[in-house]
């Protein structure tokens, strides 16, 4: 269960997170909210690259933000980009290795564990094929696959279906339903795709100018006029 | 200002009171002057450089290596037109005229072919257009003892028991008015405003109207100017080489690197206080040989300094 | 897993040969004074790779690995002078002092975005081209600096390369060895991770990539062949000068570094011979040799805008796009 406490994050004048509190324990949740809400800002805070003058990340006992950044994934943390960050000169299976280079395991495991993911996300036939070679699809897919290898607890996907069609996005919300199966992982999804998170997400939390506007079921907060309000604009609530 | 702001300038002035002390134990008052006043010259120079660097760096996006390279150029054509009898006046304003033309030319024809790409990669092209110049200046002016004197060296000006050399005096006083001027140019002019406004976000700029190839012709112009002026006084002052000239851009990257390559003011006094340690070395009898070390090793030290307490390699201003 | 390690790629192959050839063939046909340029661009050509695989595989510039050359060669000659090790053992020591003192200059950047990197290591240049023309180099003197007037006292080459033929063989192997040595690094963990990095820092650390461990690493290579090459230079000459480790000199072998082709080991054998032969060939037709900077520069800017993968890239784009060509008669499945 992650817990975000009061997390607070200014850049010079500008408030981008206030006091943000939310208990995500569903498999999959979801981070909403319209464009500058602060929602990226939140995950990178999680992964490390932004540093919140106050409030707390704790999660099943860990208190995330006493970890330096790069052992963050060592933990079990796992973080996709809005942009799919894919090294153009490794092929797919190194992309995927990468991430569990530095864990204690011998080589023949991370082979295998490495296989194992790229079959799951549907890219194994394609595993000796360079990163420069990919179409988006594909690099998102290993983007996922690099996601979920290493015994990950916290999975982040920012805005994963940004530029996919509509059956690559019904293939990529069934891949995210199925990772709490395969691997125990918990998942935070931001995306802009309201169906998606409503296909894929039990619960959801709704940002708006760095606040805390809405947070539970899904269904629930989609329905709350607030929410309707911060997307689509009326004078007062 | 900030409390830390605060904190760092107490922290400076404090370190340069306290080196000040330790090299002018037991000399005169006068020569310890005199050092600090001719430190206080070479020092405006390589604020001057650093300024002319930083700048260009943020409205263009473009780190200059070149600005030393345009300055010899121009400094060895004054020579070359004082040689064959010109008016010294026009002369100089030659010197000024050729680094204008080569900042110009890398300005308005090398530098938007490279527009998109990286940081690193649009500096690494500057170098290599260095090279061109310094190879040409090289080619054209053989490696000869030169130099290059201007009226005002012979002027002396009394102050606090001291002579100084009215060009050093004239150097120091440029320094600090062309860093007034150009705050107040960034700050108060239109041109000024648009050049802030793409140093912030070109891409933003280029969408609300920015007339970017025209602020940015406006900077390389700046750019160039500074380079031959800040070369012509380097070839005064110091010494007419070309190579010297070229890589006078060193001690000015190191004052641009003290200002952060963006807070102008940090430059000058970083500039400044690097003139003034250099020239005090002097004085040491044990490090008088790698004196012109020092600017590199202050900034090294700033450059430490502002990291401390950093975790990460990205992230933040920088 | 570990046929990815000893696979040998087509151009493994060339390089295999390429050294043969100048093993076997080249120092019989070549005349002494050649003989002494070959050295020594053999030379340079590791302290090059040490410069190009940086910025080809990270992104990162070092504008003073000749510097860092001059302190390789100058802790070759002071223990040459001072002890009695065998050459490799000196070699060894210069490499690794060389290494840490390359990493002290690259200390205050390693953190800080890439450009920072170009111009602190602009400023150590300039710092080493100071120092080594203060100090000098050892040539026999006592004291910590090794200065003395007169002749200098001689120097010890390596047992198993005595004469200038095979010196040169040596200096090759070492090429060789140089380039194997990047070569591993790229197949295993430090390659992914550089590859990683390059893309994007922050997808490194989401990746659990230590980035600042691995910059720093690159960086250690770098200066450890910059060492291993200013040793290879002195046991060449003998004796070492410092106006051949001017900052001037670093920023031209990485402009050329970027010209013959960073990513490509015969791209840092070509700048090589560039920086060391054409200078050599100017002066013999007469054309004055400060021009070599107008071209390198020129060459330079036509690298980064055109061709950023230099000469050495042209070349492969060429042969492959003949492969391609030749075999698309077969069914064209593949053009």
């Amino acid at each position: 269960m992650l817990d975000v406490q009061q997390i607070t994050v200014r850049f010079g004048g500008v408030v981008a997170l206030n006091a943000v509190s939310a208990r995500f324990d569903k498999p999959v949740s979801g981070i909403i909210g319209p464009n500058g809400a602060g929602k990226t800002t939140l995950m990178n805070v999680l992964s490390g690259f932004v540093s919140p003058s106050d409030g707390a990340v704790d999660c099943d006992g860990q208190n995330l933000l006493t970890l330096a950044p790069f052992k963050r994934p060592h933990w079990g943390l796992r973080r996709s980009f809005q942009k799919e960050e894919i090294a153009d000169d490794l092929t797919v299976f190194e992309n995927v290795l990468v991430q569990i280079d530095h864990s204690p395991t011998g080589p023949l495991s991370k082979h295998e564990e490495v296989t194992k993911m790229l079959d799951y996300v549907g890219m194994s036939d394609r595993a000796n094929k360079p990163g420069a070679d990919l179409n988006s699809f594909e690099r998102r897919l290993t983007d996922i696959a690099k996601c979920l290898v290493g015994q990950p607890k916290i999975v982040m996907f920012d805005e994963p279906a940004g530029g996919l069609s509509v059956d690559e996005t019904h293939r990529l919300g069934a891949l995210i339903k199925g990772i709490h199966a395969l691997t125990g992982a918990q998942t935070l999804v931001i995306d802009h795709d309201v169906d998606l998170i409503q296909q894929i997400c039990a619960e959801a939390l709704v940002l708006d100018f760095g606040k805390t506007i809405a947070f539970g079921a899904t269904n629930d907060v989609l329905a709350d006029p607030k929410v309707k309000a911060a997307y689509l604009g009326t004078e007062e609530v | 200002m900030t409390v830390s702001g605060l904190k760092n300038w107490l922290l400076w002035a404090a370190i340069m009171a306290a080196l000040i002390l330790w090299f002018s134990w037991g000399q005169r008052p006068t020569m310890v002057g005199l050092f600090i006043a001719s430190g206080l010259a070479v020092g405006s120079l390589y604020a001057l450089g650093g300024i002319g660097i930083v700048v260009l760096f943020r409205a263009t996006g473009v780190l200059n290596f070149s600005g030393g390279a345009a300055g010899a150029a121009g400094a060895m054509t004054a020579w070359q037109l004082e040689t064959w009898g010109l008016w010294p006046p026009l002369a100089w304003l030659g010197c000024i005229a050729v680094a204008l033309a080569f900042s110009l030319f890398y300005g308005r024809i090398v530098a938007p072919r490279l527009a998109w790409r990286e940081t690193v990669v649009k500096a690494v092209a500057t170098l290599g257009y260095a090279l061109i110049i310094l190879g040409l200046v090289s080619f054209l002016w053989a490696d000869d003892p030169r130099s290059i004197s201007l009226p005002t060296d012979g002027v002396g000006i009394r102050f606090l028991g001291m002579r100084l050399t009215a060009t050093r005096l004239l150097v120091f006083a440029a320094s600090i008015a062309i860093v007034i001027g150009i705050y107040f140019f960034l700050a108060r002019s239109k041109v000024g405003l648009q050049m802030r406004s793409l140093a912030d976000d070109r891409d933003l700029s280029a969408l609300i109207g920015i007339p970017i190839l025209r602020v940015e012709t406006i900077a390389w112009g700046i750019a160039g100017v500074l380079a031959g002026f800040t070369g012509l006084m380097f070839a005064d002052l110091i010494r007419l080489e070309a190579s010297v000239i070229t890589f006078m851009v060193i001690p000015s990257i190191a004052a641009a690197i003290c200002g952060r390559l963006e807070n102008l003011t940090v430059v000058l006094v970083g500039g400044l206080s690097m003139g003034v340690i250099e020239n005090l070395l002097t004085l040491s009898p044990l490090l008088r040989g790698v004196r012109p070390i020092a600017p590199f090793v202050i900034a090294a030290l700033v450059l430490l300094w502002y990291q401390r307490g950093q975790k990460l390699t990205f992230g933040g201003k920088d | 897993m570990v046929n990815t390690l000893f696979r040998v790629t087509p151009s493994g192959w060339a390089g295999m040969a390429c050294l043969a050839l100048a093993i076997f063939i080249v120092p019989e046909i070549v005349g002494t004074r050649w003989l002494s340029v070959f050295t020594s661009t053999g030379c340079f050509a590791l302290a090059i790779a040490g410069v190009a695989f940086m910025y080809a595989r990270l992104g990162m510039v070092s504008l003073t690995q000749v510097g860092l050359m001059g302190v390789g060669g100058w802790v070759t000659l002071r223990l040459n002078h001072a002890f009695d090790f065998p050459f490799e053992v000196n070699m060894g020591i210069a490499a690794l002092v060389t290494m840490i003192c390359g990493w002290i200059l690259a200390l205050p950047a390693l953190r800080m975005r890439g450009l920072y990197l170009a111009l602190v290591t602009l400023m150590a240049a300039g710092g080493l081209e100071i120092m080594f023309a203060t100090f000098q180099f050892p040539n026999g003197g006592d004291g910590f600096w090794g200065v003395q007037t007169g002749s200098s006292d001689p120097f010890r080459r390596p047992w198993l390369a005595q004469s200038p033929q095979a010196y040169m063989r040596y200096v090759f192997v070492c090429v060789a060895l140089g380039f194997v040595f990047i070569e591993i690094h790229r197949r295993l963990k430090p390659g992914r991770a550089w590859a990683l990095i390059r893309r994007s820092e922050a997808a490194a650390i989401a990746a659990g990539v230590n980035v600042t461990l691995y910059k720093t690493w690159a960086f250690g290579i770098a200066g450890l062949l910059a060492g291993g090459a200013g040793a290879l230079l002195a046991g060449s000459l003998g004796l070492l000068d410092d106006g051949t480790f001017r900052a001037s000199e670093s920023v031209m072998i990485f402009a050329l570094a970027v010209v013959g082709g960073a990513r490509y080991w015969y791209g840092a054998i070509l700048a090589a011979v560039l920086f060391r032969v054409l200078p050599a060939l100017l002066n013999n037709w007469g054309v004055d040799a400060d021009l070599s900077f107008v071209i390198f520069g020129a060459g330079l800017l036509h690298a980064v805008i055109t061709a950023p993968d230099g000469i050495a890239g042209q070349i492969r784009d060429a042969l492959l796009s003949r492969r391609k060509g030749a075999n698309s008669g077969k069914g064209g499945a593949d053009a």
